[in-house]
């Protein structure tokens, strides 16, 4: 096809094993982009909204942007969309890696999954071709297992996604972990994969992807990475000290929230930090392909308790297995670590889940008798413990695999999960960070920092600094945060360019891969709509606006400590005006505004 | 005196030191500290911070007390014996 797009779209019915290939609907793609956007105009146009998650009806698409896998940013994202069973909201997981670039090299925009295997199977593609292939003898490996299994048989140079037993224990976040280390991690997508009886998809691809005007791309992506290049965070910070140099940042702030959201700043954040983490078990940084800042981060554990090497923890990680547990040992989070990605877990609901659950034991909600084992904050030891549980399916680790708003509701206290939609916060306190907790309270996936970054702004400075305690205006900012991010999700390039490039330099990449001529507000535009439309599904699958909220602690409970002690969410004030930006008539979309976006 | 505590790429160009102390004097601001700052360790440490119209670079945090100078008076925010200044180059995550 030549522009950006292949035009294909592979569709694997693992009911019936057929892989079949259809033209991509390039109307669709005129108007949701790809990725994220085309993905969940497929979905929510296939799968019924009240559809159980892990029933065969639910689908999961795979999905590249038009830019995945050309140069010029740092665009090596896929997304994976289907309905979360976690928060029974639509979900959209992204990740980077290589295994993305890949599936685009292959040739195909999206791959839908639908049906249910027998028993289990992965997924085999290579340049244009599709089969089913048996798994059973993957069942239970994890992840790294699965990846070199599958490299050995199918082919050496394969790209892998796959899930590992907590995927196929059906743990409700369960995440699909690409090139060992990468995954889309949030939402229980992996849980859908197993529930599907799919262990892996793997794939081999050598194309390319061409793009509409060689020229005047290769001029956008010139003036792209030397915007990369220049920005202080995307060419110095974030490639000397990744996301983990937050720990310090956010705890200074008073935004750090510890040991389960009861205070805003951890005591011991220094020991747990990026700048400790580089002293002691950081090797190098390492990027996703093709990417100009790589984040990433390479570590080798060298402890008497623990040995082995992967990459991270992330910032959030840092914070999840640590702050939110009281635990201070960097080694043991970074053991932790290392488990969730070979078992196949998204670290922050895990941590967050540990989190609740010592909370739940301190109060006496929980007993031995329940856990097995004492868990009280602090406890690096019950903490690496439970982790292991839960990616084995053991004892109370079945419970912890529910997340912790089901672990709290069956205790009679859902109050104490940090949660929005029943998925849980990340590494930010919506009392200190007042658009963070409007952020949360709107995302369409349940609580997450990647719908709407408001700490950019709000604590970063970046691209201007607004003041974290101030409410009036913050839902302009999150309307505008959330739609970017839409965009970004959608064309296939990661959100952490943002701190350095903007929608002027994606629409110009965009419109020379694709031949298009959007304008900005164009690209806005489409944001707006992809948001509205993951909206609409939701209020379909039965999430009224009452479930656009904080948990009370955030509402009610002042802060105890730090530089902003005594502040609460003032969701209230932000909501409504939020609902007036977006053109919600109490948080349901109007007619008009379905109609003026094309969703009618 | 003030107590400096330094982060993140800062801190790996003075081999790790997590704090630094220095006097404090009438009438002293942010920038006469980061200055002073400058001048004792005697190496440029100042433009990890600011550029050289004396801007705070964008993604630049620097906290007196804990709060963002960029909500006092930025580098002309008076700084007292006794005060803490957190100083973190450009940095992010998510
Ligand atoms: S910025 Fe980090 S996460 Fe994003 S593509 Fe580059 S290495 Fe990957």
């Amino acid at each position: 096809m030549g522009n950006g797009w292949h035009g294909k779209v592979l569709r694997v019915n693992l009911t019936d094993k057929s892989c079949t290939v259809e033209p991509l609907n390039m109307e669709w793609a005129a108007a949701f982009i790809g990725g994220r956007g085309l993905a969940s105009k497929y979905l929510t146009s296939e799968v019924d909204a009240t559809v159980d998650p892990f029933s065969s009806e639910n689908k999961m698409i795979l999905a590249t942007g038009p830019l995945t896998g050309t140069y010029g940013a740092a665009n090596g994202r896929y997304m994976v969309v289907t309905k979360s069973p976690l928060t029974g909201t639509i979900a959209c997981s992204n990740s980077g890696g290589y295994f993305p670039c890949e599936l685009k090299y292959a040739g195909y925009d999206l791959v839908i999954i639908e049906g249910k295997a027998e028993s289990p199977v992965y997924l085999k593609i290579k340049n244009g071709e599709a089969e089913l292939a048996d798994a059973g003898h993957l069942w239970g490996k994890t992840t790294a297992e699965t990846e070199d299994a599958i490299r050995a048989e199918f082919h050496g140079d394969a790209k892998v996604a796959c899930i590992g037993p907590a995927g196929e224990s059906l743990v409700r976040y369960a995440c699909i972990v690409n090139d060992k280390h990468r995954a889309a991690g949030r939402s229980g997508v992996g849980a859908v994969m197993g529930s599907k009886n799919l262990k892996a998809v793997a794939v081999r691809g050598t194309g390319g992807v061409a793009t509409a005007d060689n020229a005047a791309f290769r001029a956008a992506a010139r003036d792209t990475l030397k915007m990369l290049r220049q920005h202080p965070v995307t060419s110095e910070g974030l490639p000397a000290l990744g996301t983990a140099v937050l720990v310090n940042i956010i705890n200074q702030s008073g935004a750090l929230p510890t040991r389960n959201s009861q205070c805003g700043t951890f005591d011991k954040a220094e020991e747990i930090s990026g700048e400790r983490l580089a002293q002691t078990f950081l090797k190098r940084n390492k990027g996703c392909m093709g990417c100009v800042i790589a984040c990433g981060r390479v570590t080798r554990l060298a402890d008497p308790r623990f040995s082995g090497a992967g990459e991270g923890p992330e910032y959030e990680t840092l914070w999840s297995l640590g702050a939110a547990c009281g635990v201070s040992d960097l080694a043991a989070i970074v053991h932790a670590n290392y488990l969730c990605d070979e078992y196949g877990m998204d670290t922050i609901t895990m941590g967050s889940t540990v989190a609740c659950a010592m909370e739940l034991y301190e109060r006496g909600l929980l007993g031995d008798a329940d856990t097995g084992m004492p868990l009280k904050f602090g406890d690096a030891d019950a903490m690496v413990r439970l982790v292991e549980m839960t990616g084995k399916g053991e004892g109370f680790g079945v419970r912890a695999g529910l997340g912790s708003y089901r672990l709290a509701e069956s205790c009679g206290a859902p109050e104490l999960s940090m949660s929005v939609k029943k998925q849980e916060f990340p590494a930010y306190d919506g009392r200190a960070i007042q658009g963070m907790g409007l952020e949360y309270a709107t995302s369409n996936r349940g609580a997450c920092h990647v719908r709407g970054y408001l700490v950019s702004p709000e604590i970063l400075g970046v691209p201007e600094k607004l003041d974290p305690e101030a409410v009036a205006g913050k839902a302009v900012w999150a309307k505008a945060f959330q739609d970017v991010t839409a965009v970004v999700d959608s064309a296939g390039v990661c959100l952490f360019t943002t701190f350095g490039i903007g929608i002027p330099q994606v629409t110009r990449l965009f419109n020379a891969a694709t031949g298009f001529g959007y304008s900005d507000e164009q690209m806005m535009e489409i944001g707006d709509r992809i948001y509205t439309l993951e909206r609409l599904f939701n209020l379909k699958a039965g999430i009224d606006p009452s479930q656009d909220t904080l948990p009370k602690r955030i509402l009610e409970e002042p802060l105890p400590d730090g530089p902003l002690k005594g502040a609460v969410s003032h969701l209230p004030e932000m909501l409504s005006e939020y609902y007036d930006v977006r053109g919600w008539e109490k948080g349901i979309p109007t007619a008009a505004k379905v109609k003026s976006l094309g969703l009618a | 005196m003030v107590f400096l505590q330094i982060y993140g790429t800062l801190r790996m160009m003075l081999g790790g030191r997590e704090s630094v102390e220095l006097p404090c004097y009438e009438g002293d601001t942010v920038g006469s500290l980061l200055e002073r700052f400058q001048a004792e360790e005697r190496i440029a440490v100042t433009h990890k911070l600011i550029d050289d119209r004396r801007m705070l670079h964008t993604g630049t945090i620097i906290l007196l007390n804990r709060r963002n100078i960029l909500h006092l008076d930025k580098l002309e925010t008076p700084v007292r014996d006794g005060d803490v200044l957190a100083l973190f180059p450009p940095g992010a995550g998510g």
